[in-house]
């Protein structure tokens, strides 16, 4: 009995804490400035650096968010301390890139990247549930070519500084948006809602660093317990909503449930739950969801450096052209049109890359 | 004996677990133990005489054997 526990502890309980300690991050760095339900929000923060490095002009969503950084720098360190730190790539990059604007495309659309999904749902905003079973549904779609073949290839090692070319130029630029006024900078909107620099950063290092250890991700918890009924990852995903639900309890006296009038989300069920599906197909092909991705960068995968790329110039996309909703609903460009092709290449790449005879 | 193949991709495990149990190797597909590796991919688990590494696929990352103390490297491939 008492071994049992103790493999109970062994396998969930790094997890679990991992998911609770970012669910209270994420009400602390909204109770101390970030946009609400918005703690932390891997598609949102990579849409405001994006932003920032002048990519897109949308005027309300341009900061150079430390958390990212950290994130990435918490998850290098950690690996690089338990001698897990390895540069490889070169696994279909481009593919990789294109799923991943894909991704930040879909992920604009519902307003989150699974990370705030989940962070919403434990905010009250029963959008992100809507979002939520779209996002199952990509998973179980992503599932079938890889049950069937599906595969971007290996990885191979690679030299040090491939493997540290990310990180090192998410620093230097973070160093260059601190310390001069030549990166963009919301003065209102989402952009201009921030937790002091050195908390933000500091959370994520923390969180960065638990991530590497614990593998949290909230596309992997879904596929594992549909392919595997595997269900280590899985409570991760529900730990940070019990700390945002038990946390948003405590700082702000209650939590709403509703669809209307939730913060930084729209209503329209229909694309809340096809944006969602679209992060979750293209994120089990990609073998990860946007925060996964961060913390593999910093272990020195180039193939999720390039991933992290496209994310970046999805939300260019997104923005330059109307792809983007808001408050006020989906974006006023063709969405709908983009959606479908966005699928049609998912079906796609997920097609062209099974292995014969697999 | 227990052991554990770990692969660089999720097709390669698949077609190890096939070739293992068409020779009757009980074999099963399941999530990396983070023991084993940092990474979140599929791995084998199998129960043989040894490690039979003629069977597993040429993507193959590492194989461990799994007794009451852990896991153990029998092997690195590269």
């Amino acid at each position: 009995m008492e071994k049992k526990k103790n493999s109970f502890l062994k396998d969930y309980g790094m997890v679990i804490l991992t998911g609770l300690v970012i669910g209270a991050a994420a009400v602390l760095l909204t109770k101390l400035g970030n946009p609400k339900n918005m703690g932390f929000c891997i598609a949102c923060f990579l849409r405001d650096i994006s932003g920032a490095m002048g990519f897109h002009g949308a005027a309300v969503v341009q900061y150079y968010r430390p958390e990212i950084v950290g994130l990435v720098v918490g998850s290098m360190v950690m690996a690089l301390v338990t001698k897990e730190w390895k540069a490889q790539g070169g696994s279909s990059p481009f593919t990789r890139f294109v799923l991943g604007a894909l991704v930040m495309i879909g992920a604009l659309v519902f307003l989150g990247c699974p990370l705030r999904m989940v962070i919403r749902i434990g905010g009250g905003d029963l959008n992100a549930v809507v979002g939520l079973l779209g996002f199952i549904v990509g998973i179980v779609i992503g599932t079938i070519p890889l049950r069937k073949g599906f595969t971007l290839n290996r990885a191979y090692k690679q030299s040090k500084l491939e493997g540290l070319a990310f990180p090192i130029a998410l620093v230097v630029f973070f160093i260059v948006s601190v310390a001069t006024v030549l990166l963009k900078s919301s003065t209102e909107g989402p952009g201009s809602m921030r937790a002091p620099i050195l908390v933000s950063l500091i959370v994520a290092l923390i969180v960065g660093a638990l991530c590497q250890r614990s593998r949290l991700c909230m596309a992997g918890g879904i596929r594992d317990a549909v392919m595997f009924k595997d269900f280590k990852l899985i409570t991760g995903f529900v730990a940070i909503i019990v700390a945002v639900l038990v946390g948003n309890l405590i700082v702000n006296g209650g939590v709403k449930f509703s669809f209307a009038d939730q913060p930084i989300a729209h209503s329209d069920g229909l694309f809340n739950f096809l944006g969602m599906a679209m992060v979750g197909w293209g994120s089990v092909l990609l073998g990860g969801c946007p925060l996964r991705q961060l913390i593999l960068a910093g272990e020195g995968n180039s193939d999720s450096a390039v991933t992290l790329l496209g994310f970046i110039c999805g939300a260019a996309i997104s923005h330059n052209f109307g792809l983007a909703s808001s408050a006020a609903g989906i974006g006023a460009g063709p969405v709908a049109i983009v959606m479908v092709v966005g699928f049609i290449i998912l079906a796609i790449v997920s097609v062209c890359n099974m292995k014969k005879g697999a | 004996m227990k052991y554990v193949a770990t692969f660089y991709t999720h097709v390669s495990a698949m077609m190890s677990q096939r070739s293992l149990a068409a020779k009757g190797i009980r074999a099963k597909l399941a999530p990396t133990p983070r023991e084993l590796s940092s990474s979140c991919g599929t791995c084998v688990r199998y129960e043989a005489d040894d490690p039979s590494y003629s069977l597993l696929d040429s993507d193959v990352e590492q194989v461990a054997s799994l007794d009451d103390s852990g896991y153990r490297i029998l092997r690195q491939f590269s």
